[in-house]
C-alpha cells in the first residue's frame, strides 16, 4: 500500500508496477496485531528479488507466526531512487508502506558479492545509519543477513548485527523469538547480540576482535564476552517435515523467473571444486516424490502458474528422478501445467527425462560443461567425459532440439590457453554432433551458443587458496576463444572480466574491506552487478584512497597455512579435506561423487542425508 | 462453445500495471479459477482471452472489458464473477459478466474523466489554459509513428468536451475517438496543453465507457 506522494512519483517512472505491492497472496496484518515487525529485503530490483526462493518460504514461513508481520523491500531502480531523494520519500515496505526505519528487523538476503554496496544504499535510503555502531542500543532496527555470501561475511562485518550461517528456516525464528523476550525484560541491543550468540548457528560480527600480521594476512580472531570461538551452521535435518509455503506471492509484472518453483533437494553430491554452493550446502537431503508432488500441487492450485520449476542444484541427480517425473505427469497434462528442469546436468539428460519435460512445452537446453578439455575437467572434477556431451546433444538433436546452450569458465587452476581454445572447439564438435544425428529436425540448421565467465575463487572451495587471473590474462583468453571459433553457428558470450574481478575481492576480503564498502555508500554507489551502474575505475579510486590493494584479495595465491578471513565459520567440509582436494587438482584427480564413495569431507557429522543413505553396490 | 464478456475495473495498485501485465496476470486467473476457458491449439496452449481495447498503464478503468470463450455453458454469468475475483488481485474486481453484443471492431469513441492540476497554482488556471486549447481550431501534436514522427491535428477526434473547477484540480470530461482506426490518448491533450503553456501538470485519468459509431454505450 503506497502513499499520495509515492503514487504522483509512479506515473514518472519505468514500471511502477514493481513499487506498489498489491499482489495475489500478499500478506496483510494490522500492526496493532503484531509483535515484530521483519523487513525481509533483497538488496536488487523487484523482478531478481520476487524470483527468488529463499525469501518466498521465509516470507511464508515468518507470517505463518501471528505475532511476526513479515514484508519485503527491494531496491528502487535508479530513476525511482532519484525522485524518492528529490522528493524525501524514505525506502518502505510493499505491504504497509512503511519505512525500514520503523521495522525491528531489517533482513537482507545476501546472494551475490556485488549486492553489497544495494545493501546499504537500501539501509540509506530507508532513514538507517549504515553503520551498525551508529544505530544505538535500543532494540530497534536490527540488521541481519543470511545466504551464501554469509559465508564470509566479514566484508559487510561492520554494518549487520547478525549473521545466520546455512539455513535460516529454525535459526530466525529463534532469533526472533528471542528478541521478543529482550524486550518484554526492558534489554538493550548489546546484551540482546551477545545472547544471540549463543543460538548455534547465530555470528554477532561486533563480538569479535581481528589482529594482522605484517604482510597484511590475519593474526587472529578473539571472541569477547564469551561468544562462541567457532560458528556452526545450521541445516534442516528433515526435508519432507521442513516448512515449504503452499503458496507464492504471484507478481503483477513479469519477474525473471515467472512460475512456481518447487525445491527437490539441498546440496549437492558431486563436488566440482569450483563450486561454493557444492560445498556449503551439504550434506544432500532430499525431499520424497510424494512431499514434492503434494507441494507442486498445492503451489499450482494457489498461484494459478501454468509452470512449475523443480529446483535444485542439479536436478538429475535427484535419486527418484523418474517415479517423481510419473507422478507429476498424472496431474500436470490435464491441468495444463509444464514441469521445467533447470541445472540438467550433461549426463543426466536421458532420453526418459526428455520425453516427459517435452510433453508439455520445449524450451532451451542449457548444458554446462564448465571447461574445454578433459585434463580441464578432471581438474576441476566436473566428471563430464566429451563422448558423455556428445550423446546427450545427439539425443536432444533426435528428440528435435536445435539450439544448445553451453557454459564454461575461464581462469580456472592451472589453466592453458590450449585448454581454452578446446572450449571452441567443444562448440565445434556439438555443430558436428548435429549433423552428424540422421533423425534431426528436417530442414533446420543448429544454434550453439558458448558462454564464457571469469572463475572467481570463493571461500568454502578446494580452490579458496587459489589465485584469479588477471584482468588482462582474462581478456587474453577471451580473445583465444574469440579466435578459435570458426563456425557461424556458434554465438560466443563472455562475462565481462571486471565485475568478476570485483566479486573476487569481495568473496575472500576481510574487515579492512568495510571501509571501502562505506565510502561507496556515501558516493552512492549501487547496483554494481548492472552494466548501467558499474564502473570498476571507480571503485579502484576508492581502494586507492583507503590505501588498500585489491589485487591481495583477488590475485594472490595463498599459503595452506594462513588463517583465512572465514576460518571461524564451520560449514561441516572440513580445511583439511578442501587442501586434499586441492592437491588432487592439481594432479588431475578426480574424486568420486558421495553415491559413488563418501570421500569424508566431514559433513556426515550433521548424522542425515546422503551420508546414510544405502549405496547400490553395497546392497 | 460459449462467447463471453467479462467486465472489470482495474484500479488501485494494478493501476501501474502495463496492458501486457494485465493479459497475464488475467491468464493466470483463469487458469487458478479452473473455468473451462478455450485454450489455443497451438505449440504452446495458452487460455484465449482478447482485450477489446486495450488501457494505458496508469489510467483507472471503470469499465474494462475481456472476451473468452467457455468450452461448455454449465456456468452461470455469476459463478464465473465469483470465481474469477477469488483469483484476482484486488486492484481488478470483475463486476459484471455478459454476452459479447457488439464486435469489438463497432469501437468508435471512449470517454475520459481526467483531473489536471498545477502545483500550488489555482485551478481556476487551468481551466481556464484548458479551455483556450480546446477552442482553438487545430490541435496539433507530434505522434511517433512507423516512419518517424509526424505533426497531427487531433480536433477532429474529439467529439464532446467540457471543463470543470474543482477545489484542487481541473475536471475534463471528454470523449475521444478510440479503436482500430483514429485512438487517441488523452496523454495527448496534456502534452499539447504543457508545449503551449510551459507549464508541468499532474494528472489523473480515468477511462469511463466505450461507444459505437452511433455513440451507442459498447456492450
Amino acid at each position: 500500500m503506497v502513499g499520495k506522494k509515492v503514487e504522483k512519483l509512479l506515473l514518472k517512472v519505468q514500471k511502477p508496477g514493481r513499487y506498489v505491492g498489491g499482489e495475489l497472496n500478499e500478506v496483510i496484518k494490522s500492526k496493532r496485531d503484531v509483535d515484530v515487525r521483519f523487513a525481509f529485503c533483497f538488496p536488487d530490483t523487484y523482478e531478481v528479488g520476487m524470483s527468488h526462493l529463499g525469501m518466498k518460504i521465509l516470507y511464508s514461513l515468518f507470517n505463518s507466526v501471528p505475532y511476526i508481520w513479515c514484508e519485503r523491500v527491494f531496491a528502487p531502480w535508479v530513476d525511482m531512487e532519484e525522485l524518492m531523494i528529490k522528493h524525501n520519500i524514505p525506502l518502505y515496505a510493499l505491504e504497509s508502506g512503511d519505512p525500514l526505519s520503523e521495522f525491528d528487523f531489517i533482513g537482507f538476503t545476501l546472494q551475490y558479492e556485488l549486492s553489497y554496496s544495494n545493501m546499504l544504499n537500501m539501509l540509506k535510503l530507508g532513514g538507517v545509519p549504515f553503520r551498525a555502531s551508529e544505530r544505538g542500543d535500543g532494540l530497534k532496527n536490527i540488521v541481519v543477513a543470511g545466504g551464501p555470501c554469509a559465508c564470509n561475511p566479514e566484508p559487510v562485518a561492520d554494518f549487520v548485527d547478525l549473521f545466520f550461517i546455512g539455513e535460516g528456516e529454525e535459526v530466525d525464528l529463534e532469533v526472533i523469538e528471542l528478541f521478543r523476550k529482550c524486550r518484554s525484560e526492558g534489554v538493550g541491543k548489546r546484551e540482546f547480540l551477545r545472547r544471540c550468540a549463543d543460538i548455534e548457528g547465530v555470528y554477532a560480527p561486533s563480538l569479535y576482535e581481528v589482529d594482522y600480521n605484517d604482510d597484511g594476512t590475519i593474526k587472529s580472531f578473539t571472541p569477547k564476552d564469551g561468544a562462541p570461538a567457532v560458528i556452526h551452521k545450521r541445516i534442516m535435518k528433515d526435508m519432507d517435515k521442513s516448512y515449504y509455503p503452499d503458496n507464492f506471492v504471484v507478481p503483477l509484472v513479469e519477474i525473471v523467473h515467472d512460475r512456481a518453483v518447487q525445491e527437490i533437494f539441498r546440496g549437492c553430491i558431486r563436488g566440482c571444486r569450483f563450486c561454493q554452493a557444492g560445498f556449503i550446502y551439504r550434506p544432500v537431503r532430499e525431499k520424497s516424490p510424494d512431499t514434492i508432488n503434494a507441494q507442486c500441487r498445492a503451489l499450482c492450485e494457489n498461484t494459478g502458474y501454468d509452470e512449475v520449476s523443480l529446483s535444485s542444484l542439479s536436478s538429475s541427480d535427484y535419486s527418484q528422478i523418474v517415479p517423481l517425473l510419473e507422478k507429476l505427469t498424472e496431474w500436470t497434462g490435464e491441468e495444463k501445467v509444464s514441469i521445467s528442469l533447470p541445472s540438467l546436468r550433461v549426463d543426466g539428460f536421458t532420453d526418459e527425462i526428455m520425453n516427459k519435460i517435452k510433453t508439455v512445452r520445449k524450451s532451451g537446453l542449457t548444458f554446462a560443461p564448465e571447461a574445454g578439455s578433459q585434463r580441464m575437467r578432471d581438474v576441476i572434477n566436473k566428471n563430464v567425459r566429451h563422448d558423455e556431451l556428445m550423446q546427450t546433444c545427439a539425443t536432444a538433436f533426435a528428440g528435435g532440439w536445435t539450439t544448445v546452450k553451453l557454459y564454461f569458465m575461464i581462469g580456472l587452476p592451472t589453466e592453458t590457453l590450449d585448454d581454452v581454445a578446446d572450449i571452441a572447439n567443444l562448440g565445434q564438435a556439438v555443430v558436428d554432433t548435429y549433423y552428424a544425428t540422421p533423425n534431426r529436425a528436417k530442414g533446420k540448421s543448429v544454434r550453439v551458443t558458448v558462454s564464457a565467465s571469469s572463475f572467481v575463487p570463493k571461500p568454502f572451495t578446494p580452490f579458496q587458496w587459489e589465485p584469479q587471473d588477471d584482468i588482462p590474462t582474462l581478456h587474453e583468453k577471451q580473445a583465444h576463444i574469440k579466435n578459435s571459433i570458426t563456425s557461424k553457428k556458434i554465438t560466443f558470450n563472455y562475462h565481462d572480466a571486471d565485475t568478476s574481478f570485483l566479486e573476487a575481492v569481495f568473496a575472500r576480503g576481510d574487515r579492512r574491506l568495510c571501509e571501502v564498502m562505506a565510502l561507496a555508500c556515501e558516493r552512492g554507489f549501487h547496483f554494481d552487478g548492472w552494466n548501467d551502474c558499474f564502473s570498476l575505475e571507480k571503485w579502484l579510486e576508492l581502494f586507492e584512497e583507503c590505501g588498500i590493494d585489491p589485487a591481495f584479495y583477488a590475485n594472490r595465491r595463498r599459503s595452506f597455512d594462513e588463517l583465512l578471513p572465514w576460518d571461524h565459520i564451520d560449514y561441516g567440509v572440513t580445511k583439511s579435506f578442501l587442501k586434499k582436494e586441492c592437491q588432487k587438482a592439481y594432479n588431475n584427480e578426480t574424486t568420486p561423487h558421495c553415491r559413488l564413495k563418501c570421500s569424508g569431507c566431514g559433513a556426515a557429522k550433521y548424522g542425515e542425508g546422503v551420508c546414510f543413505e544405502k549405496r547400490q553396490d553395497l546392497v | 462453445m460459449k462467447n463471453v464478456r467479462i467486465w472489470f475495473k482495474k484500479d488501485g495498485e494494478c493501476r501501474y500495471i502495463s496492458h501486457l501485465d494485465l493479459n497475464r496476470t488475467m491468464l493466470r486467473a483463469l487458469h487458478k479459477s479452473k473455468l473451462p476457458i478455450w485454450h489455443t491449439e497451438g505449440f504452446n496452449p495458452h487460455p484465449f482471452a482478447t482485450f477489446p481495447l486495450p488501457l494505458s498503464l496508469g489510467f483507472r478503468g471503470v469499465n474494462e472489458c475481456m472476451d473468452v470463450k467457455l468450452e461448455d455453458d454449465n456456468y452461470s454469468f455469476e459463478e464465473i464473477q465469483k470465481k474469477l475475483n477469488d483469483c484476482l488481485p484486488r486492484g481488478i474486481r470483475v463486476f459484471d459478466v455478459t454476452e459479447a453484443v457488439m464486435k469489438a471492431g463497432k469501437i468508435a469513441f471512449a470517454s475520459f474523466t481526467m483531473l489536471v492540476s498545477i502545483e500550488n497554482k489555482p485551478s481556476g488556471l487551468v481551466c481556464k489554459q484548458l479551455k483556450e486549447l480546446l477552442s482553438l481550431d487545430k490541435i496539433e501534436i507530434e505522434k511517433r509513428s512507423k516512419k518517424g514522427m509526424k505533426t497531427v491535428d487531433i480536433k477532429p477526434c474529439i467529439k464532446k468536451y467540457s471543463v470543470t473547477e474543482l477545489f484542487d484540480c481541473a475536471k475534463l470530461d471528454i470523449i475521444l475517438s478510440a479503436g482500430s482506426n483514429d485512438n487517441v490518448n488523452p496523454n495527448l491533450i496534456i502534452a499539447a496543453l504543457e508545449k503551449r503553456t510551459g507549464e508541468e501538470y499532474e494528472v489523473d485519468i480515468t477511462r469511463n465507457d466505450l461507444y459505437n459509431a452511433d455513440m451507442e454505450v459498447f456492450r
